[in-house]
Formats: structure tokens, sequence, C-alpha cells
């Protein structure tokens, strides 16, 4: 069953992805990315003396500051600062600067639709450029749920306000590993199935929802190409300059 | 107390000395002169009304929104401007998130002194129902990236972005002529904001032993003795001057500062208004490509006038993405169009549509081809008013993939190619000799992409 989508996708098809690193001056990492006209920016500052009063001291913490392009903070901001705060926890390795705070700040350019995973991949990219410790990257994607019952990914702003459900998922990226092959998998699964964050709208069924994390899988081993492949262009021209 | 002192960040004292001794040889550490200006790059967002301007290596962003609210009492016949200031900790690591320090204050009401208090925005326009309803203005400034001198690049931000901003149309209407009734964006375009004058600010670093910069970059303003900030406009009239505290300054230096900034001013004025003219003039070219597909759907008969307000409703006229897909149905068939009352939406659109233009087309053409020059399809808009959907259609396929940023980069050279399209468009009501060969070449093309 085909669904028309406005700007010509096919469902299974992501918006042009773009991704800029080492674009701000002042700060320790930046980056920006892109999914069509969604548009983010991320800075990374850290990691700085001393950790919030409520944290653990031993640990590395990690605070996440959610500018949204125009209005005033609301729960909704507080909420994507949270959710994007414990997936960002758990790929970083916070056992290397125990008693410091990383500070990760995103700032919504511009909003249409599958905004929370274009931040949670700006700032894993802002991360990478700001040369934080971390164990492995993390893709994000967005599946939505059609009334018809079909999944689509990758959805404008206008085609989530008209979904039945739609859910924002996390994964590691997929790994090139010179290590042997199952020494990187748990229980017997491959890392890059395990899910790292899972926020879902709307109402969905049980075999809706793993249909999406299917497609959402997969997806994601794209965005993990597109993410290496800019990673080392970008780190060739660096090698070059310097 | 000691976690913030580690954190802050200071210039050491060697760099400092660095600084005022090349100050006071003329030399800056960027290598500019003491009255040079940094590079002023304006881009623009994708909705109307944001932009994001970078002076050397400060970037500041600017969005302005307007949403209605009831005037004041004391003015009930104008409209409201507001200016909210961002001090992003992306910046700065000695800004802090949700308290404004007195810096971002500072901005902010310089800012919205030059703007509000010098009438350059028209708010008598604003109101819609005098002592009731009218437009409220936000801007909201934030900055990204401190590399000194945000006041003028903030300035500049939301100057760019006022011009380009638009608001929806509305007008008084119903039973007793007092509701108001918002005209969406397709059924009529929306307005911009009437600006009468732009006012500049200019920043002016004072250093030990009488020197003057102009434009302080970060580091200078770390050493700096004292600052003065004058807006002013092209005009030559001063909006506002600040200069608050510091080293105290001779008169003539501040004659000599006030002389300078005017003639900056008309420099940056110059350089804001072609940077929105490319803007407008690109806005108005993705407009004109978005129209057609209306057009292009409307093709069987019976079906034309439903299909027609199917086609605008559905249109958002800002990204080039949103295609229709009937129109492969309606391709299809080669139905030849006899008299396709096309209500005008711009100047451009002629009435009839000759219906050998359409059926020459499906034979041809493929709806996912990338392979047609956008610039050759723009000279084919202005040459025939009468856009063929098709050709849009393509176009707009081809440049979704292309271009990965959203912004549109203003540069010099982006400007002379807008100016070129301009000329096109003026020559455009020419003969219909001009539209039959576009449309032999677009066969070819046509033919070479399969």
């Amino acid at each position: 069953m085909e669904v028309d989508r406005e700007d010509g996708r096919s469902q299974n098809q992501l918006r042009p992805l773009a991704c800029s690193r080492n674009i701000l001056h002042r700060a320790h990492g930046s980056a920006s990315w892109s999914q069509g006209d969604t548009k983010v920016l991320a800075a990374v500052y850290g990691p700085k003396a001393g950790t919030k009063k409520n944290e653990n001291p031993e640990k590395a913490c990690i605070e996440v500051i959610w500018k949204p392009k125009t209005g005033q903070i609301g729960k909704l901001e507080k909420e994507y600062e949270m959710i994007l705060k414990r997936t960002l926890q758990s790929i970083c390795i916070l056992t290397v600067n125990p008693n410091t705070t990383t500070s990760v700040i995103i700032q919504v350019v511009n909003d249409d639709g599958a905004l929370l995973p274009s931040a949670i991949n700006a700032a894993c990219m802002a991360l990478v450029d700001a040369g934080i410790p971390m164990r492995h990257l993390a893709v994000s994607i967005c599946c939505c749920v059609a009334r018809s019952g079909l999944v689509i990914l990758d959805p404008t702003k206008l085609e989530e306000q008209n979904m039945k459900a739609f859910a924002y998922l996390v994964f590691p990226n997929s790994v090139h590993s010179v290590l042997p092959e199952g020494s990187l998998s748990v229980q017997g699964e491959p890392i890059e199935n395990g899910i790292i964050t899972s926020v879902t709208h709307g109402v969905m069924s049980v075999d809706d929802y793993f249909y999406c994390l299917e497609r959402g899988r997969a997806a994601s081993t794209k965005l993990s190409d597109f993410l290496r492949r800019n990673l080392q262009q970008q780190s060739t021209d660096s090698s070059k300059a310097g | 107390m000691d976690v913030r002192l580690a954190n802050t960040w200071r210039l050491s004292l060697n760099e400092k000395n660095f600084i005022k001794t090349a100050l006071l040889s003329d030399i800056r550490i960027d290598g500019r002169k003491p009255f040079d200006f940094r590079n002023i790059i304006i881009i623009f967002g994708r909705e109307d009304g944001s932009a994001e301007v970078q002076l050397g290596q400060t970037r500041v962003m600017c969005v302005v929104t307007a949403k209605f609210v009831q005037p004041f009492r004391d003015r009930p016949n104008e409209g409201t401007l507001s200016i909210y200031t961002e001090f992003s900790p992306m910046a700065d690591p000695s800004f802090e998130a949700g308290r404004a320090g007195e810096s971002a204050v500072e901005l902010g009401r310089i800012i919205d002194r030059g703007l509000r208090e010098s009438r350059a925005v028209d708010t008598e326009s604003l109101c819609i129902v005098a002592g009731k309803l009218a437009w409220a203005i936000r801007i909201d400034i934030h900055i990204l990236d401190n590399g000194g001198n945000l006041v003028d690049a903030a300035n500049i931000a939301a100057l760019a972005a006022l011009m380009t901003f638009r608001r929806p149309e509305c007008s008084l209407g119903g039973e007793d002529g007092q509701e108001v009734i918002i005209h969406p964006p397709e059924i009529r375009d929306p307005v911009p904001l009437i600006v009468h004058h732009l006012p500049i600010a200019i920043t002016f670093g004072f250093f030990d032993e009488r020197v003057m910069v102009i434009d302080p970059t970060h580091n200078e303003e770390a050493v700096m003795a004292g600052r003065m900030i004058a807006t002013i406009n092209a005009n030559g009239d001063i909006c506002a001057i600040q200069k608050a505290g510091g080293e105290g300054v001779d008169q003539r230096v501040i004659m000599q500062c006030l002389q300078l900034a005017t003639t900056k001013a008309v420099d940056i004025t110059k350089q804001i208004k072609a940077a929105v003219e490319t803007y407008n003039s690109e806005r108005a070219l993705q407009k004109i490509k978005h129209e057609p597909t209306c057009v292009a759907t409307k093709v069987k008969e019976g079906q034309d006038q439903t299909l027609d307000n199917e086609g605008i409703n559905e249109l958002v006229g800002k990204y080039m993405e949103r295609l229709k897909l009937i129109s492969r149905e309606s391709y299809a068939s080669q139905n030849i169009n006899d008299e396709v009352e096309v209500e005008p939406k711009s100047l451009r659109r002629g009435a009839d549509s000759n219906g050998i233009k359409f059926s020459s087309a499906p034979l041809s053409w493929d709806p996912y081809s990338k392979g047609v020059d956008p610039e050759f399809l723009k000279a084919s808009v202005a040459s025939q008013g009468l856009s063929t959907g098709n050709k849009k259609k393509e176009s707009s396929g081809d440049e979704k993939p292309e271009t990965p940023g959203p912004f549109e980069d203003v540069n010099p050279n982006s400007s002379a190619v807008g100016a070129s399209r301009n000329e096109m468009q003026v020559m455009g009501p020419k003969t219909l000799k001009d539209a039959v060969k576009p449309k032999n070449k677009r066969k070819k093309k046509g033919s070479s992409m399969i």
C-alpha cells in the first residue's frame, strides 16, 4: 500500500541530512544538524569543575539546556532536556572525569518535525567534536504510525500532527569492529539492536510498535553510515590543515 | 565560589599587554585597521522573519513573531514591539542560563531604544481595532557565539529579521464589521512590516593613551577601558547613544566617533538592504513555482474547480518539497484543456491554457527526473506567464536533495544571480516565441532523461 507523502518520499525514505561540526568559535564542541527543514544547533562546553547539588560527585555529570526558537521555556522544553540528558548519560563514559559537569546546549533553529531526534543527533556530533569520551554514538529516528496503519519514517511537522501515533527512537550506532564477531554482543544479540531511548506519543498497538522498532533499526544503520562518513571526512580535512 | 572562579575565562597578562602595545601602533590582533568593521554575513532562515548574522566570529540569530493582544490603554491606536534577548550559554561559558546578566539587559535596552523609541517600525499600522485588538511583534534575539561586539550584530540581525518578516493579512468583516478575519497565507499574501528607517548600532572601544577602535573583538573587549555605542541611521539621525561609565573621553573624540558612525551606518544599511532584496526576489520566485502545481492538477474536466480549491488549500508556499502526486494520474491521460479559467493568483499567470503545451509533456516527462536546469526553468517562467506545472515539479524535485542547508546564503555571488533573475522577469511579457523555444529545449532534455 503506497502512501502519498506530500514531498514525494516513500514511507521509508528519510529527508536529506546535513551536518557540520566545529561551527562555533567559543564553544568547545559544536555541531549543526538538519533533516530536511528541521535544523538544530548544539554546543558543548566541558568538562567544568564541580557537579550540581543533587548529582553524584563520583561520576561526570551532563547538563542539558534546551533553547526553543521563540517563547518562554516551559514543561515541554524541560522534558526534552531530561530525555536528552538521560540518553547522553548512557552513551558517555562517566567514570573518566569524575566531579565535573559537561554542558550541552541545544538551540532550535527551525522545527519541521522530528525535532527531538535531530537534537539528539546534533548533541552526539557536538560531543564528538568536543572530544568527550563516549562508548558509542547514538543515532535517533522518528517513526510514526498513520491512521491507515502504515509506518512511515521521519515525518514533517504537518505529517506528525496527522499521525495516529509516533515514536522517537534512539539506537546505538552500527559498529565496524576489528574484534571477532560476537564479542560486542549482549546475550547473543549484536549491540546495535539495543534501544537506548524510546518516547512515544499517541496510541499504537504492540505489533505496530515492534514494526516501528524494526524500521527504526534499519534506518539507524543508514544514519550511522552517514555519521561515520561525515566524521571521517572532517577528520581528514582537519588533519590536512594541521 | 571556587568552582565559578575555576570556570571563568580570563585573558593572560601577556596577551593584554600585547593587545595594548599593538594598538599604540595602530595594529589590531586580527589584522584590521582601527576603523575597520568586520565582514558581515546575513543569512535568512526558512521562515519569514528569521535571520542570522555573522560578524567575524560573532554569531547572532533573530526570530520575529507576531500575535494578537489588546493594545495598551494609553496608546489604543498602536501595536507593540517587544524585544527578548537570550544570552545563550552556548555563546560564552560565563553566560548563565535563565538569569539574564547585566550585559544582556543592556543589549536589550539599547536595541529597544534604537528600534522602538526612534519609531523605526510603524506601530500604528499594527492596530486592527482601536482599543481592542492589535498586533504585538515579538523579537527574540539568540546569541550563538560571542566573538565580541554583540550589540552591533544583534541590531543588524533584528533589522534583517524585521524587514523580512511577514504577518498574515487580516480584515474586518462579519455581521457587525467587528469580526477579524485572518487570511491564511495561501489565500492572501502575508504583509510585510512598515519600517521607516534602519537604525544601525556602532560600537567604539576606548583604550589608554587616547586609542579608539571600532567593532572590538572579544579579546579587545576584555582589555578596553571604556565603550560607547551610537545608534545612527543612514540619514545621519542619532537614535541613541550609550556610554555607561568607563574612561572619560574628550569631546572632540566623541564628535569624531559620531561622524565615523554615520559613514559606517550608510555602508551597513546598504548591505542589509541588498541582502533583503535578494531574499525577497528568491521568495517571489518560490511563490511562482508553487502556484503552477495547482494548474497541473486541474487537467481533468469537471473536476477542475474542486481540485483547484484543494490544491490551494494543501499547498503551503514555503517548501519546494510539497508536491501533489495526483498529477501523476492526470498526466497519464493526455487531456487537452480547453478553458481552464485559472484564478489569477499573481500577475504572471495567464488566464487560458494552451492545450498543446500539456499534450507534449506526458510523453517524455518523468515526475521524478532531476535533469532539468533550474536556470532555464526560471527563464521560461519569465517568458511565458502561464507556468507549466510539470517543469516546476522537476525543479522542485531537483532542489530537494541538492541543498543541504535550509538557509539561503546571501553572498555577493547570489545577489548577482538574483539581479539577473529580476532582469529576466522584467523582460517577461514578450512574445510567444520565447515560450516556444524553451518548450523545444524541454523536450530534448526530457528525452535525454529517459
